[in-house]
């Protein structure tokens, strides 16, 4: 399915709707990243970096569920190990932040392939539960290992000595310029989701959507397609993960638990799947309102508990999600002032 | 309801008129008569209460002192502002509360600090910031192995490792099983501490690491019996610990081998809470004296949280660590022009401190000036499960880990230790 | 060293997970809902348990005190909260129990907060000796119940009226409601036996494992385990699948090289159970 926004436009808009819409979010994201860059003090940027970071691996969550219908528990754990990788990667070689950003990007992909290939015989919730299982056992295995600190060997923990913290791009070392960078970062990954939504790749997952069979007599092939989206949203998550180990230069490996793989679930949902800015939202829903809380000085627990309201408030009264809202009311505005721009 | 209410309340106003009866007051700083009404000096602190465990309890304490002291006229007459923040054991969060409070808070100090994921998250960012920081209690290995980082605690490894010498001298162990989470720098980090000392010293170890958020105990227990061990040695959250006994007493190994713990799990509730088939079977490491002795400072404390925590603040461990890691910071800002008081001479008069005193520590307590690591506390007693309590029932000792031989070179150069 | 004592120790925690994985199935039969908040239920259940013996009520007392109070969150949750959702995905329907979850944490944090607490049963003081193992009277009697509640279930299933219209909805949903099938009072008493199965399970956890309102909440993953190896249908083998898994985590400790890694245990099962059964659960689970 293609954005319902986009649906609503006539064929012949549609190759200006969509360098149109892919443009739209390089601009949404230089506005968004300026306000913040100037107004946010050291707290909120480091709290928006891990929310604009994190809203990438949510636009790989969306293209799985939002265009083919799939639905994967396992996003947080494909972002535990983009960042793993990287971090591997950035302490074995001390590359250019990039290069371990790149392969962490690439062998979460590749991950996210593997973990998607039951997807390619399971379906709904049985593949839901499948992924769910793998976030299980990866949260056991990354407790175990821990995420590599600058030591020797496979899993490269230092013993003895202090940790030592991935440096950031040399571009990018102060908070304000590394939250830019990570900007841009999202700002690409949300371009490539989004590219894939609007063209060929898009039309042939809206086919699969409608019936494999389907897709298969109008000669798709249903396969590649899949694991392709499969891969990507991995790429993505890995990327987003590999911006979070750069925001604070290590990770911790309790913070990978399968429970956090269901919340971030369960807030791609709610900041909605069918239209990009979806994905902003719900980066934001997961780390800015929690930062909004704790700034407030309410209580740790009581944050959860109006965390569960607003989440089930959302599911209940907005099916697709925030975004959605969002985009109904800029089209009926649209649809307004077309009205009174004939008159 | 009623019946449960009106009887923590009869409990309580005994405990405070026994308490009250016995103590002097409060005693802060200058003990000024009059308030101090000068300009703030931020102090910061990062805890983790929302999670596995809550480990709030020493920030509180460091906030009850801190609070007496602006009562009792500050530091030279300016009182110190305390932030504290809640880090709901994750590191990412951690990460963004430190920048809130050292980048737009302007905290010249942090104080009490007590988290399991802080020290690692954090550490390198103290050290670019300048900023020391005087934690309360410090677990992973990062909190001991960090420039700008002394925590007044001793610190899982050196409290298993003191456990262990006591095995050793006083119940003759010769044989030993331990157990740690399978958490890198946590449990691989203490266990390989006993691991080190059965090569230096020639006794028996054996490593168990389990995963903590494992629901299956018993067989953990089973597998540290199998080797016959005479003592089983733990070094896990209390939360983990109280299951692992549970299953032990099923097993009747209560009978049969002595268990000990690091201080994480001496706390008032544990006797209670593991029942009487543990009397003089289970023993633990203190980091601190006595949380009853009647010592002049331990009294101070209470008498602190009394007059200036909340009723509902638990008297324990952690709450020990965060007053003294108040009052050091007190003694070290005392020592300052108040008129000049900047991140950057606090962090030198902290790291000047050496040979404060206190009768809730066994040894002075020193931050360790230019050293690349501080584990200033490293000598402990020993308690045991008694009648639903613990009783202390040895000397300060110091911990034979061979990883402090540093620190002791260090403390014998500056001429703290023989 | 010898596996069998750790074939008995693995028993007590597989009687949970088979409890845990037939109360999910049930639910999740009936009304096409993966309950993600069982294991916080029954936490809720256990903490009142423990609360109501600290207040020295009967032992009897705090039981039916937990299990009632489960059985009634689950209920409200059922009757007022779940049909908001019941036109949508299965999986959105799932994910609106863990709001359900994230406010029992919140709740029992704000109560009760974060000790080391234990449940206690007289029956923990009694064993058995079995391979050099004790066997306690509280495992046994969570075979028991395991076994119990899952024979229950069935013959309420295949004997009442009640459990063919809940057969009818598993099977098919539209047409039952055309059929007459009363879907809102079957669903109901579905959430209700859900929530009594999670507040036995939260008890027997409480006192065989520990009593901690977010690690019981997470345990629900473990469980969902079992039902996945019942493909979500079968409960016989949903609860001989958690006895399973449970045995076989234990059974794994002596191996110190996977040691570490034993808690895995029940997703790499899962997984492996999918690999291989994977032709015939599609079959089984079409989207609903």
């Amino acid at each position: 399915m293609v954005s319902p926004m986009t649906a609503s436009f006539p064929a012949t808009a549609a190759a200006r709707t969509l360098s149109g819409q892919i443009l739209a979010i390089p601009m949404t994201v230089a506005i968004f990243s300026g306000a913040i860059a100037l107004f946010a003090n050291s707290f909120w940027l480091s709290a928006a970096t891990s929310a604009i970071a994190l809203s990438l691996s949510v636009a790989g969550l969306a293209i799985l569920y939002g265009q083919l219908g799939l639905v994967s528990l396992c996003q947080f754990a494909l972002v535990g190990v983009g960042g793993w990788v990287t971090l591997r990667v950035g302490h074995a070689f001390h590359p250019p932040f990039e290069v371990s950003l790149l392969a962490g990007g690439i062998v979460a992909a590749v991950v996210g392939l593997a973990f998607g290939l039951p997807a390619l015989r399971l379906r709904g919730l049985y593949l839901a539960l499948v992924t769910l299982m793998l976030a299980g056992a990866f949260q056991i295995i990354i407790s175990a290992w821990g995420f590599p600190d600058g030591g020797s060997g496979f899993l490269g923990r230092a013993d003895g000595a202090g940790r030592a913290m991935l440096s950031r791009p040399s571009i990018a070392g102060e908070a304000i310029p590394y939250f830019l960078y990570v900007n841009v970062f999202a700002a690409l990954g949300l371009m490539i989701a989004q590219w894939h939504k609007l063209a060929r790749p898009g039309r042939a997952w809206a086919l699969i959507r409608k019936g494999e069979t389907v897709a298969i007599s109008a000669g798709v092939p249903v396969l590649v397609y899949k694991a392709w989206a499969f891969a990507l949203s991995g790429f993505l998550a890995g990327i987003a993960g590999a911006l979070l180990a750069g925001n604070v230069g290590q990770l911790d490996g309790r913070a990978f638990t399968s429970f956090e793989s269901l919340n971030l679930f369960a807030l791609a949902v709610v900041g909605g799947v069918y239209n990009w800015y979806g994905a902003l939202i719900a980066g934001l829903l997961l780390r800015a309102i929690p930062a909004l809380l704790t700034d407030l000085g309410i209580d740790g627990y009581v944050t959860i508990g109006i965390f569960g309201l607003a989440l089930f408030q959302a599911l209940a009264t907005a099916p697709s999600g925030v975004a959605g809202q969002i985009s109904g009311l800029l089209n009926r505005l649209r649809a307004h002032l077309g009205k009174s721009g004939a008159e | 309801m009623r019946h449960y209410l009106s009887g923590l309340a009869a409990g309580l106003a005994l405990f405070l008129i026994s308490t009250c009866g016995a103590n002097a007051a409060a005693s802060c700083g200058t003990d000024g008569s009059e308030a101090a009404t000068g300009e703030p000096i931020v102090i910061g602190a990062i805890t983790g209460k929302t999670g596995p465990d809550d480990f709030s309890n020493s920030t509180k304490a460091a906030k009850a002192y801190f609070d007496c002291l602006n009562a009792k006229g500050g530091i030279h007459g300016r009182p110190v502002k305390y932030l504290i923040e809640d880090d709901q054991w994750n590191p990412e969060t951690a990460a963004q509360l430190a920048a809130k409070l050292v980048n737009d808070e302007k905290a010249v100090l942090m104080v009490g600090n007590s988290s399991f994921v802080e020290c690692g998250a954090n550490a390198d960012f103290y050290k670019k910031s300048g900023i020391v920081v005087v934690a309360g209690v410090g677990v992973p290995r990062e909190c001991f192995f960090a420039e700008n980082y002394a925590a007044t605690n001793a610190g899982p490894r050196a409290s298993m490792l003191g456990a262990m010498g006591y095995a050793l001298d006083q119940l003759k162990a010769k044989s030993v099983v331990c157990i740690g989470p399978n958490i890198p720098n946590v449990g691989t980090w203490s266990c390989d501490g006993i691991a080190l000392l059965a090569k230096e010293k020639g006794f028996v170890a054996e490593t168990i690491l389990m995963d903590p958020g494992t629901a299956d105990s018993t067989s953990t227990i089973l597998q540290a019996a199998a080797s016959k061990p005479d003592v089983i040695i733990l070094g896990l959250p209390k939360g983990v610990t109280i299951p692992l006994l549970t299953a032990a007493e099923e097993q009747g190994l209560n009978q049969t081998v002595k268990f000990l713990s690091a201080a994480s799990a001496y706390d008032l509730s544990v006797p209670g809470t593991i029942g009487p088939g543990w009397d003089g079977n289970f023993y633990v490491n203190m980091e601190f004296n006595d949380l009853e002795a009647t010592t002049p400072d331990n009294q101070n404390w209470l008498a602190v949280m009394n007059e200036y925590g909340q009723t509902s603040d638990p008297r324990d461990t952690f709450a020990q660590a965060g007053y003294l890691a108040a009052r050091i910071a007190e003694k070290a800002l005392m020592s300052l022009d108040p008129k000049d008081v900047t991140r950057e001479s606090t962090s030198a008069a902290i790291r000047q401190v050496k040979g404060f005193t206190s009768d809730i520590f066994c040894a002075p307590w020193y931050f360790g000036d230019s050293q690349p690591r501080h584990n200033a506390n490293s000598t402990t007693r020993m308690a045991v499960s008694e009648g639903g309590k613990w009783k202390v029932i040895s000397d300060c000792a110091p911990s034979p880990d061979p990883e402090l031989a540093d620190i002791r070179a260090f403390e014998k150069s500056i001429g703290l230790a023989p | 060293m010898t596996y069998l004592p750790f074939l008995i120790s693995g028993l007590g925690i597989g009687a949970v997970y088979a409890l845990s994985g037939v109360g999910l199935v049930v639910l999740f039969r009936a009304t096409g809902v993966l309950n993600f908040a069982f294991g916080a239920v029954g936490a809720l259940g256990a903490h009142v348990a423990w609360q109501m013996l600290e207040w020295r009520l009967p032992l009897a007392i705090a039981i039916l005190a937990a299990v009632v109070v489960s059985a009634l969150v689950s209920f409200l949750y059922g009757r007022l909260l779940a049909p908001l959702l019941s036109r949508r995905d299965t999986v959105v329907r799932a994910v609106g129990t863990l709001a359900l979850a994230l406010v029992l944490i919140a709740v029992m944090g704000v109560i009760w907060g974060e000790f080391p607490r234990r449940l206690q049963f007289p029956t923990d003081q009694m064993f058995l000796t079995v391979f050099g193992v004790r066997l306690t009277y509280t495992r046994i009697l969570a075979l028991l119940l395991a076994g119990l509640m899952v024979g229950a279930i069935t013959a309420l299933l295949s004997r009442t009226r009640l459990g063919l219209d809940m057969r009818a909805l598993a099977n098919d949903r539209d047409l039952s409601a055309i059929l007459g099938v009363r879907i809102r009072h079957t669903e109901t008493a579905a959430w209700v036996i859900t929530g009594v199965f999670a507040g036995l399970a939260g008890l027997l956890l409480g006192d065989l494992v520990r009593l901690q309102g977010t690690f019981l909440t997470f345990l629900v993953i473990p469980a969902i385990a079992a039902a996945i190896l019942g493909q979500l249908r079968s409960l016989w083998i949903t609860a001989t699948g958690g006895l399973a898994i449970g045995i076989a985590e234990a059974v794994l400790t002596p191996i110190a090289a996977i040691s570490p890694y034993r808690a895995a245990a029940p997703f790499v099962i899962a997984l492996i159970a999918v690999a291989i059964l994977g032709s015939t659960a599609q079959a089984g689970l079409k989207d609903r």
